[in-house]
């Protein structure tokens, strides 16, 4: 309003042009907050923070039950022990036997 | 002098510590080697996938293992150690840890370490050299339950502790488990602390445990000292 006011210095806010041809081809992430679905603020800038009942949560999805790929093949580690003191092994056998049991008692009804 | 105790001592969280000695032209060699065989193996770049929810940093599994008995040297930790895999998303970490066994079921001198994407789980690491970690000695039954909050906690970024976070261990041993977490910084006091009382919440431990703090480089020092006494034809 004074005579003696600077004028601030304006500068375009920074955009990126993306030319489609088609709406099939918006980005995923067009009109969402990046970082993530829960947004925190802290010291320091912003950080992606999950907490352990949303971690639990997307274990769920179908996203995160398909194999890894390229997931190398460790006896007793990542697929069962080849010999049958492996506890992998050990499992397999009892749900096995469990659903067995299940299906005669159902038979005797 | 209990050899006994000296060697449960000894069977730390994170013990590939002891299986390195510190001849600087040994490790150099071994960083060398083990770089290029990282650089040969990870070519891709991992990313979350669309739909997925991605995590602060990207991270990878590895898995060691070491025959109980067997002298330990430089050259048999790295080929003890494999690295399982990478993610970059909440759900790429589920297909990984799900298809994984429980630590709970390791069976022998086994351990579980998952760290950031670029440190290596040793202690030679530029992130790890001036680092330490939070030692935690379990009774056998609980490492599966307190490895799952830990990575959990950790992944999450519950730690609030910036870039001081390296990664986190699972150690299976002969009576007893150990999980740890590594930080960039042991006399980062502020950070440890943060990084104990984080702990404390997320884990739920049973009453009286003990939580101690150890720098790689005490951990090395108490390692060659053992491993001067038993080489010098049984005595000191």
């Amino acid at each position: 309003m004074s005579s003696g006011a600077k004028q601030a210095k304006s500068c375009p806010i920074p955009t990126r042009v993306l030319t489609l041809k088609d709406w099939s081809q918006l980005p995923d992430c067009y009109s969402q907050t990046p970082g993530g679905t829960l947004f925190s603020t802290t010291p320091g800038g912003t950080r992606i923070i999950y907490d352990r009942k949303f971690l639990l949560e997307c274990r769920n999805s179908p996203l995160a039950r398909t194999p890894p790929c390229c997931l190398p093949q460790i006896p007793g580690v990542t697929i069962p022990a080849t010999h049958s003191i492996g506890k992998l092994q050990d499992l397999k056998e009892e749900e096995e036997k469990d659903t067995a049991d299940d299906s005669q008692f159902e038979m005797d009804i | 002098m209990n050899n006994k105790f000296d060697a449960l001592k000894d069977d730390d969280s994170g013990d590939h510590d002891q299986d390195q000695s510190s001849p600087k032209d040994i490790e150099k060699v071994k960083i060398e080697e083990d770089e290029k065989e990282l650089n040969t193996s990870k070519k891709k770049m991992v990313v979350p996938g669309a739909g997925e929810h991605p995590l602060q940093y990207n991270y990878t599994f590895w898995y060691s293992r070491r025959t109980p008995g067997r002298p330990a040297s430089t050259q048999s930790y790295e080929q003890n150690i494999k690295q399982i895999g990478s993610f970059a998303s909440v759900e790429q970490f589920w297909r990984f840890y799900s298809h994984m066994i429980r630590p709970g079921d390791l069976t022998g001198h086994s351990d579980f370490h998952l760290f950031k994407e670029g440190i290596k789980p040793m202690w030679e690491d530029d992130a790890n050299k001036m680092g330490g970690k939070w030692i935690i000695r379990l009774r056998k039954g609980l490492a599966s339950r307190c490895w799952e909050n830990l990575i959990l906690a950790m992944l999450g970024e519950q730690f609030m502790v910036g870039e001081e976070i390296c990664g986190a261990v699972v150690s299976v041993r002969f009576q007893e488990d150990i999980i740890s977490i590594w930080n960039k910084t042991a006399s980062d006091q502020a950070t440890t602390a943060r990084i104990r009382d984080t702990l404390r919440r997320v884990l739920n431990l049973p009453p009286n445990t003990i939580m101690e703090y150890k720098t790689h480089t005490d951990s090395i020092k108490a390692w060659e000292d053992f491993h001067g006494l038993v080489n010098a034809s049984g005595g000191r």
